[in-house]
């Protein structure tokens, strides 16, 4: 497993992980208690910047890498995940995290996440999840409730909204939590752990929207609703618990992780480490590949 | 004797007919012989009907040739559907099995009269010596060990590799089956010589496939990295990396759609590593955006395209060289992604050094536009020596560029030292929205376009990459002809035709199609009057990209067919004369009556 990513090095504060580019973000956005979040996160770890790539697609919460030091790559709507797993499996010394919004990972880049998880990949995948689009100015999402209207829903929206928790544990993810940024040392708990996890782990925060969001969502209301798992007393080793309170995605605010398999599973890019090895990868010249064209009489 | 022969063979799914052709090449390649085979089939997933086309040459042969020399037609049905692509003339020795029952006067042939047309007791001498009809391929190889003259030790022996594993009694079977079949020819003369001449070389060569050698050439220039998604006619680039790649420490991913597939080459890519995808026309599609992003984040990257008939999913088991336009014009924004074609099967190799290099060079993604001929067709080739391969890498920044390092930074030549993830002090935002030279994002226009004249003015010194270019003929030639892809094998041996029967042609086959390289061609067309562009699709697709860049000479005309329709050499010298007739009457404008 990737003890590089488990190991301090040195030690590092949160401030050694902030960028000195201006977040372009609304006044109040949850995204900013999302950055430092990942900040205290990343610092408690203590891996050196250049060591973490950081990978984004395209939204508003998208422009996080660039208010980190890591490597980032802000990339195109959706894709967050299949160019962080090129990184992963190009270097897989590096930490690689994801993140984005519910869009982006629920919408134009759904079909990717349930793939990702599969594999196995090593990543830490961020869905800051605010139920609305709010870089192209107010319209539904995929996790926008039945009824909402908004600038491209006029006369409400009829359709049902994305379970972003149940969708990954069905798919099979073995590390699965949701967070808030208006608990923000629960949320850095959080994140490290989804880190620390060695396999892929998805990170649900409910991150309100100041400007299009609604008011049920904002901070405020979420510091009144939010009940952590660990006051309900639940097991994050049970799946069936974690599928059935992932189920009460948009009634109940639980924080915590839903669901953390206590065995991994290996991650693609241990097999693969192993597959090299056991090819003995390296060991002949590139050339060698042209053999396979001599005819043998 | 002869020192050139196309052999033509069809039969049903089941009847091994590319087994069968496969072989005969491998064994004329053993002893020397050069040969370029294609396969082609009906929809069918299995079963259904199945041809190739072999052309048997004494020296280097770039395509599949015109009009059959042999036709072998195990079933008529079958051999029918196969139209153009099996063309019998007046001088085709036609065989075909006695099972049919047609008279040797009834064969099913429309108003042509083939020079000898044998019935042959083929599934009869199967079930005789095999004990059933799935010998009928090895006897078709006897005959053609008997007729031709070609490979007997070398099939021999194939038959016996290839059954090694099986019983005593199945070999010696499939050894009888092959000898009734080579003593059925030397009983049984052919009145029209079929007897090849000694090769030119009797030394073993290679046999390649433009996709296999595509994915070897990407092992020897360093790729670590495949992530593709399945798709015809480009899958065994895949499939031959999923196998290799990971003995020289790389990795294959097979991606959940294409997208995923070219995503995950640009994470690689951004990682430090050399990567690769591959697909077709309906991949390429939904490459695109990807391809965008890797061109403003300036990461290098190879995008292969293995073309086949369009759009949507047209004919995808056939070859056409439809997708020029969309390989050139396919981004939004303005931008420049090299394009390079490779001309046959062998020079997949070069092509596919040269795609990696221009990549890592000049920090762009490469589109190498194949097609599912050059794909997917058996040749020889002359053994490679990758000694003498040059590699090039990217452009790293020194210890002292990273002291302060700014990824984007302006430079005289535009290309700007590239870190990656794990670097100390090379950390930067790379992203697909405009930027500055630090990486930050910005709306400002002025930036936008210094940034677009460093993204687009780094390739100037490809436009001066003449041996990217094949020009053959003397300079001051009047006619010319210009071909591109998998038809420039036939240009080249039509110009050679051409040029014995005294037409005063010359050649230039860009392997380089984009950007466009103004000067090489306006060099080109100084002497050029009359000539003609060839290419396998409808709109013409090279021609009209040439006008758009170049002053093209009004007297050009072009030859351009759909894909699937085969263009033959003597079709292109026939097209050749009727220009130089033109050009001998005076006339420098007038199309060419056709």
């Amino acid at each position: 497993m990737s003890t590089l990513a488990t190991r301090p090095i040195q030690d590092y504060t949160a401030k050694d992980y902030k960028s000195e580019l201006k977040p372009i973000w609304c006044p109040g956005c949850g995204d900013f208690g999302v950055v430092q979040a990942i900040y205290r996160a990343l610092s408690n770890i203590g891996r050196p910047p250049h060591e973490i790539a950081f990978i984004s697609g395209i939204g508003c919460s998208s422009r996080i890498p660039g208010y980190t030091t890591a490597y980032g790559f802000n990339t195109v709507h959706g894709r967050a995940l299949p160019i962080a797993q090129g990184i992963k499996l190009a270097n897989p010394d590096l930490l690689v995290l994801g993140a984005g919004g519910d869009g982006d990972g629920f919408s134009i880049g759904g079909g990717h996440v349930a793939h990702a998880i599969r594999r196995n990949i090593d990543i830490t995948y961020i869905v800051m999840d605010n139920q609305i689009y709010g870089l192209t100015k107010g319209q539904l999402s995929p996790t926008s409730r039945r009824g909402l209207t908004s600038v491209s829903s006029t006369h409400g929206s009829m359709e049902a909204p994305v379970n972003p928790l149940a969708y990954v544990l069905g798919y099979g993810a073995e590390f699965v939590a949701q967070g808030t940024p208006a608990d923000m040392s629960g949320l850095a708990q959080i994140i490290e752990e989804g880190i620390r996890h060695p396999g892929f782990a998805f990170i649900n925060v409910q991150s309100p929207c100041v400007t299009y969001g609604m008011e049920d969502q904002q901070l405020k209301a979420q510091k009144a609703s939010m009940q952590t798992l660990a006051s309900i007393n639940h097991d994050p080793s049970n799946i069936l618990a974690a599928m059935d309170l992932a189920h009460q995605y948009g009634e109940k605010l639980y924080t915590g992780v839903f669901y953390k398999k206590p065995t991994p599973s290996p991650t693609f890019e241990g097999q693969a480490r192993a597959r090299h090895e056991a090819l003995q990868a390296g060991s002949r010249p590139r050339a060698a590949v042209l053999d396979l064209f001599k005819l043998k009489k | 004797m002869n020192s050139d022969l196309v052999i033509g063979m069809a039969g049903s799914g089941g009847d091994g007919i590319v087994a069968a052709g496969e072989s005969l090449l491998t064994a004329a390649a053993i002893e020397g012989y050069h040969g370029v085979l294609t396969k082609s089939f009906g929809p069918q997933i299995r079963g259904g009907e199945s041809s190739f086309r072999l052309r048997l040459s004494t020296s280097k042969v770039l395509n599949t040739g015109g009009t059959l020399d042999i036709a072998v037609a195990l079933s008529w049905d079958d051999f029918l559907r196969f139209g153009g692509e099996l063309p019998i003339g007046g001088d085709t020795t036609v065989i075909y099995d006695s099972n049919s029952k047609v008279p040797t006067d009834k064969i099913p042939l429309v108003g042509v009269k083939p020079a000898e047309v044998l019935m042959v007791p083929i599934e009869q001498m199967a079930r005789d010596t095999g004990g059933s009809d799935r010998s009928k391929n090895t006897v078709v190889l006897g005959l053609m060990a008997g007729w031709l003259g070609v490979g007997k030790a070398p099939m021999e022996a194939g038959i016996k590799k290839r059954l090694a594993k099986k019983e005593a009694d199945v070999i010696e079977k499939a050894v009888k089956a092959f000898y009734a079949g080579l003593e059925y020819a030397e009983a049984h003369p052919l009145s029209t010589d079929r007897k090849m001449s000694p090769p030119a070389k009797p030394t073993a060569k290679f046999v390649v496939d433009g996709n296999d050698l595509c994915a070897a050439a990407a092992i020897v220039a360093g790729c670590d990295f495949f992530s593709g998604y399945p798709i015809t006619p480009s899958t065994e680039i895949m499939q031959f990396l999923g196998r290799e790649i990971w003995k020289y420490g790389g990795t294959m991913l097979q991606a959940e759609d294409e997208i995923a597939g070219i995503g995950a080459v640009v994470g690689a890519s951004f990682a430090g590593k050399k990567a690769m995808t591959a697909t077709s026309g309906p991949g390429m599609s939904l490459k695109t955006e990807m391809l965008g992003l890797a061109s403003i984040a300036e990461l290098p990257l190879v995008c292969v395209n293995v073309q086949r008939g369009g759009p949507s999913t047209g004919i995808p088991t056939k070859a056409e060289q439809s997708d020029l336009f969309q390989a050139v014009f396919s981004a939004h924004g303005d931008v420049i992604r090299p394009v390079l074609a490779p001309i046959s099967a062998e020079d997949m190799y070069g092509v596919t050094i040269e795609a990696f290099n221009m990549a890592e060079q000049y920090q762009t993604p490469v589109i190498v536009l194949s097609d599912q001929e050059v794909g997917q067709r058996k040749e020889t080739a002359e053994p490679i020596d990758a000694s003498t391969t040059e590699i090039v890498n990217r452009r790293k920044p020194s210890e002292q560029e990273l002291e302060k390092y700014v990824r984007f930074r302006f430079t005289e030549s535009g290309i700007s030292p590239i870190s990656h993830p794990g670097m100390k002090g090379g950390n930067y935002l790379a992203s697909g929205i405009e930027h500055n030279e630090s990486g930050a994002p910005t709306a400002n226009g002025e930036m936008h376009a210094r940034m677009n004249e460093k993204r687009l003015n780094k390739f100037n010194p490809l436009r001066s990459r003449k041996d990217l270019f094949v020009i053959q003929g003397p300079a001051d030639a009047p006619i010319a002809l210009i071909s591109w892809g998998s038809v420039a094998g036939v240009c080249i041996e039509a110009v050679e035709i051409a040029r014995r029967q005294g037409m005063n042609v010359k050649l230039l086959v860009p392997k380089l199609l984009y950007p466009v390289s103004e000067a090489i061609y306006a060099d080109f067309f100084m002497s050029v009057k009359r000539g003609l562009v060839v290419e396998q699709n409808h709109q013409a697709q090279l021609f009209r990209l040439l006008r758009m860049f170049v002053d093209v000479p009004r007297g050009i005309e072009t030859l351009a067919k759909s894909g699937s329709n085969p263009i033959t050499p003597l079709e292109v010298v026939d097209r050749l004369r009727r220009i130089t007739l033109a050009l001998q009457q005076g006339k420098d404008r007038e199309p060419a009556e056709v």
